[in-house]
C-alpha cells in the first residue's frame, strides 16, 4: 500500500521507525527464548544446589549459558540501529 | 607454570616398631600423598593386609566427636575463627584430659535445659492458638463440657446457619472465618450435624481448660514471656562459656584431628606381621628432604625408594603457579583440576579473565567501588575459597578501572578526555549530542579478541595432543587441530578478499585470478579444504562442529553487548536522576523541588547499586563462560586428582 501523499521526509522517518521496530523484535523475541531456556536450567540448578551446596558456582554458570541467545539478539539490534 | 608440580612416587618400607616415628615425621612434613592400600578380595588371599590403628585411636576420636558436638552447640567454626595466639600442643593434651569432661557436662546441661524450655514455649503457644477462636464467645470454658443430655459443636462455617430444632447458638465473624458454637439436646444431634454440614462445618477441639478464654490466653502469654527470659539467661551463660573456651576448643579440635589422622594412618598402609609398606606421592623437589628426615627419625632402620611413574598411574595434581596467578586456581577448580600430563591454563585465565572483565565493566567508578568492596570484605570472608574469590575480583576491579580510563567512563558519565578505545557512550535523553557509540569498532575489537583466543586454544590443543597421545593417533590429532586453525584463518582470508570491513585487512582491491577470486581468496579456499581434510581424517563426526568456528568467535561479541547494556543502564539512571529530577528543580528551589531532588538522589544511588551488582555478575560470569565454553573446549579436559598430602597446616597450635 503506497500512499501517494507521502513526502520523502516521511518515508525516511518511517524507515528509521522500521529499524527501531526490527531491533525491538530482535531483542524482545530472543529475550523470551533465553528466558524459556533459563527457566528449566534455573529450576534444576536450585534443586541441585539444595542437594549439594558445592555446585553453586557451576550451576550459576550453567544458568547463564542460554544468555548467548539474547546477546546475539542484542548484537543484531545494535548493528541495526547504529 | 603451564605444568602442574612434578611428582615422584615414593615407597617406604620399615619394620612395624618404626611405624609411629615414620607417621609422625610424614605428618609433620605435610608432603606425602598416601596412596591407599586396597586389599585383594580374592578367596584364600595371603599377602599384605591393611594395618590396624595405633593405640589411642578410639579415645582420640571419641574426644573429637565430643568437641565437635560442643562446637556445633556454640556454632564455633574454625574456618572463620581469628587466630590470636598459638597454644602449646603439650599443654593442650593435659588440658583436654582435665577440662573437656567438665565443659562437656556443663554444655550438655545447658542445651538440655534450653531445649526443654523451648518445648514448653511451643506447648503454650499451641494452647493459645487453640483458645483464640473462643475469645469472642462469652462464658466460662467449663460450660462447654460435662453434659449428659446436651452436645456441643464448635468450629468454623462458611456462612450463618439456621437450625430448626431447639438449640443455643453463638455466631461470630473473625479474621480466620465465621466461628460458631451450638449447644443442643443430644436427641437433635443428627439434625444439627446435617445443618452444619451444609454450611461447610470444620470442627475445632474444645480446649481442656476452665475459666474465661481471654484470661487463660493472658496467663499463657505471661508464662511464655517468663520462659523466654529464662532461655535468654541460658543463652547468656552459653555465650559466657563460648567466650571463655572458644580458642581452647578450636585448638583442641586441631590437636585431636591430627591425633586421629595419625593413629588411623596404618589403615591406609599395607602390612605383614612384622613390617609395613607405605606408598604415595611427593613433589619431586622434596624427595631428598623426606627421605633424609625419615632416615633420621628411624636411625636408618628404613627403606625409602623412588618408583618409576607408570603410564597408567593417576598422579595427584598440585598447581605450580606464580603467586599472582594462584587465586585463579579457584576458577580452574570450579571447572575441573587439570590432569597431570595436561597444560594448566591457570596463568592464562589469571591474565585474560581480568581483561575480559575490564572490557565488559570498563568504568572507573564501578571499578573503584568494587575494589573498595573487595578490600573491605577481606576481613569478613574467611576461608581459602573466599579469599581467592576476593583476590580474583580485586584484580578484575583494577582492570575495570584501567579500561574505564581507556573508555573514558565514570558511572556512565564521560571523563574529560576522549575514549582511547572505541567509544561506548550512547545518546540518551532528548538533548543528547555526540557521535554515539562506535558499534562497528567495538564489534571488530571483540571479534579480533575471539579469533586470537580461539586460535590460542587450538594451539594449546596441539601441544596437549603432542604430549599425551602416541603413534598414529598423535599425528592425526595434532593435524586435526592444525586443520581447525586453517579453517578459521582460511575463512577469514576468504571473507577479507570479498568484503571490506573496518579494523580488518582489506584485500578486495586485488585483481581476480580464478573464478572471480583473488590470490587471498584462493589461499583461503585452499586452507579451508586442507583444514576439512585434516579434521575429517581424525574424526568424521567432528565436521558437524564446523559452524562452531562462527558461533564461537561471534560469541565474543558478548563482551560488547553486555558491556554496552551496563553503560546504557548507567546513563539512563543518570538521565532520570539528574536530567529529569534534580537539575530542573535546582533552577528554582521550592519545597516540592527539594522532595524531587531527594527522590532523584535515591534513584541515583539505587540505580547505580543495582547496575553495579548486575555488572559484576554479568562481567564475571560472561568472562568465565568465554573461558569455559569457548576456550577450554578447544584443549582442556581436566579431571585430575587433587594432591592431598598427609598432614595439616596448623593454625592454632604449635609444638
Amino acid at each position: 500500500m503506497v500512499d501517494v501523499n507521502m513526502t520523502l521526509e516521511m518515508v525516511e522517518a518511517s524507515q528509521v521507525g522500521m529499524k527501531a521496530l526490527a531491533a525491538a523484535i530482535a531483542v524482545g523475541s530472543t529475550g523470551i527464548a533465553a528466558a524459556l531456556a533459563e527457566m528449566a536450567i534455573g529450576s534444576a540448578a536450585v534443586g541441585a544446589t539444595a542437594e549439594n551446596k558445592d555446585v553453586f558456582g557451576l550451576v550459576l554458570l550453567l544458568t547463564v549459558i542460554p544468555e548467548t541467545i539474547v546477546i546475539f539478539g542484542l548484537v543484531v539490534a545494535l548493528l541495526l540501529i547504529f | 607454570m603451564l605444568k602442574p608440580e612434578q611428582m615422584s612416587r615414593l615407597l617406604i618400607v620399615a619394620s612395624k616398631d618404626q611405624i609411629t616415628p615414620v607417621i609422625t615425621e610424614l605428618y609433620r612434613h605435610n608432603l606425602f600423598h598416601i596412596e591407599d592400600y586396597v586389599e585383594a578380595a580374592a578367596k584364600g588371599y595371603e599377602g599384605f593386609k591393611i594395618g590396624t590403628p595405633l593405640s589411642g585411636a578410639t579415645e582420640a576420636s571419641g574426644d573429637l566427636v565430643k568437641i565437635r558436638a560442643i562446637q556445633n552447640a556454640f556454632s564455633i567454626y574454625s574456618d572463620d575463627f581469628e587466630v590470636t595466639q598459638r597454644q602449646k600442643q603439650s599443654g593442650l593434651q593435659v588440658q583436654i584430659e582435665r577440662e573437656l569432661p567438665a565443659i562437656e557436662l556443663e554444655v550438655e546441661g545447658l542445651t538440655v535445659k534450653r531445649s526443654k524450655l523451648e518445648t514448653k514455649v511451643k506447648e503454650f503457644e499451641q494452647k493459645i492458638a487453640e483458645l483464640t477462636p473462643f475469645i469472642g464467645i462469652p462464658g466460662d470454658l467449663d460450660l462447654y463440657r460435662g453434659y449428659s443430655r446436651f452436645i456441643v459443636f464448635a468450629g468454623y462455617v462458611a456462612h450463618e446457619v439456621s437450625i430448626s430444632v431447639a438449640n443455643e447458638m453463638f455466631f461470630g465473624k473473625g479474621k480466620a472465618g465465621n466461628f460458631i458454637v451450638v449447644v443442643t439436646p443430644i436427641e437433635h444431634r443428627n439434625v444439627v450435624e446435617g445443618a452444619l454440614q451444609g454450611a461447610g462445618f470444620q470442627a475445632v477441639t474444645i480446649p481442656d481448660e476452665s475459666g474465661i478464654p481471654q484470661e487463660r490466653i493472658d496467663f499463657y502469654s505471661g508464662e511464655i514471656t517468663l520462659i523466654k527470659k529464662e532461655i535468654e539467661d541460658v543463652n547468656q551463660k552459653m555465650d559466657a562459656i563460648k567466650e571463655k573456651h572458644a580458642s581452647f576448643l578450636v585448638a583442641c579440635e586441631e590437636v585431636l584431628k591430627g591425633q586421629v589422622e595419625r593413629t588411623e594412618a596404618p589403615l591406609r598402609f599395607a602390612t605383614t606381621n612384622e613390617t609395613f609398606v607405605a606408598e604415595g606421592w611427593v613433589p619431586a623437589a622434596s624427595v631428598v628432604t623426606i627421605s633424609q628426615a625419615l632416615e633420621k627419625a628411624t636411625n636408618g632402620k628404613i627403606f625409602v625408594t623412588e618408583l618409576a611413574v607408570g603410564e597408567k598411574d593417576v598422579v595427584p595434581v598440585e598447581y605450580n603457579n606464580p603467586s599472582f596467578a594462584r587465586p585463579s586456581q579457584l576458577l580452574i577448580d570450579t571447572y575441573s583440576r587439570p590432569k597431570y600430563n595436561e597444560l594448566d591454563p591457570t596463568i592464562m585465565i589469571s591474565i585474560v579473565f581480568p581483561i575480559f572483565f575490564g572490557l565488559i565493566l570498563g568504568d572507573v567508578g564501578y571499578g573503584a567501588l568494587l575494589l573498595v568492596l573487595c578490600l573491605g570484605l577481606r576481613k569478613y570472608l574467611k576461608g581459602e575459597g573466599g579469599q581467592q574469590l576476593l583476590a580474583v575480583l580485586r584484580n578484575a576491579s583494577i582492570s575495570s578501572i584501567i579500561f574505564g580510563v581507556l573508555y573514558s567512563e565514570f558511572l556512565g558519565f564521560a571523563l574529560p578526555w576522549p575514549a582511547l578505545l572505541p567509544s561506548r557512550h550512547l545518546n540518551i535523553g532528548a538533548h543528547a549530542t555526540g557521535h554515539g557509540p562506535n558499534i562497528p569498532g567495538l564489534m571488530m575489537m571483540a571479534i579480533w579478541i575471539g579469533i586470537v583466543h580461539v586460535t590460542l586454544g587450538r594451539i594449546l590443543s596441539i601441544v596437549n595432543h603432542a604430549q599425551q597421545d602416541h603413534g598414529a593417533h598423535r599425528i592425526k590429532a595434532v593435524l586435526a587441530n592444525v586443520g581447525w586453525v586453517l579453517m578459521i584463518w582460511g575463512t577469514l582470508l576468504l571473507i577479507w578478499s570479498m568484503i571490506p570491513m573496518p579494523l580488518m585487512p582489506d584485500f578486495t582491491g586485488l585483481p581476480p585470478v580464478l573464478m572471480g577470486l583473488n590470490v587471498t581468496g584462493l589461499i583461503g579456499i585452499v586452507a579451508i579444504v586442507v583444514g576439512v581434510i585434516f579434521i575429517a581424517r581424525d574424526s568424521g563426526l567432528e565436521l558437524v562442529e564446523l559452524p562452531s568456528i562462527f558461533s564461537h568467535v561471534l560469541s565474543y561479541t558478548r563482551i560488547v553487548a553486555v558491556g554496552l547494556s551496563s553503560v546504557a543502564i548507567a546513563m539512563v539512571v543518570n538521565f532520570i536522576a539528574i536530567g529529569m529530577l534534580i537539575s530542573p528543580q535546582l533552577e528554582n528551589i521550592t519545597i516540592i523541588g527539594v522532595l524531587f531532588i531527594i527522590i532523584g538522589i535515591v534513584v541515583f544511588l539505587i540505580g547505580h547499586a543495582l547496575n553495579m551488582a548486575l555488572g559484576i555478575l554479568g562481567g564475571g560470569l560472561h568472562s568465565l563462560r568465554l573461558h569455559y565454553v569457548e576456550f577450554f573446549t578447544k584443549f582442556y579436559k581436566g579431571g585430575g586428582r587433587k594432591y592431598n598430602p598427609f598432614g595439616m597446616k596448623r593454625r592454632f597450635t604449635e609444638d
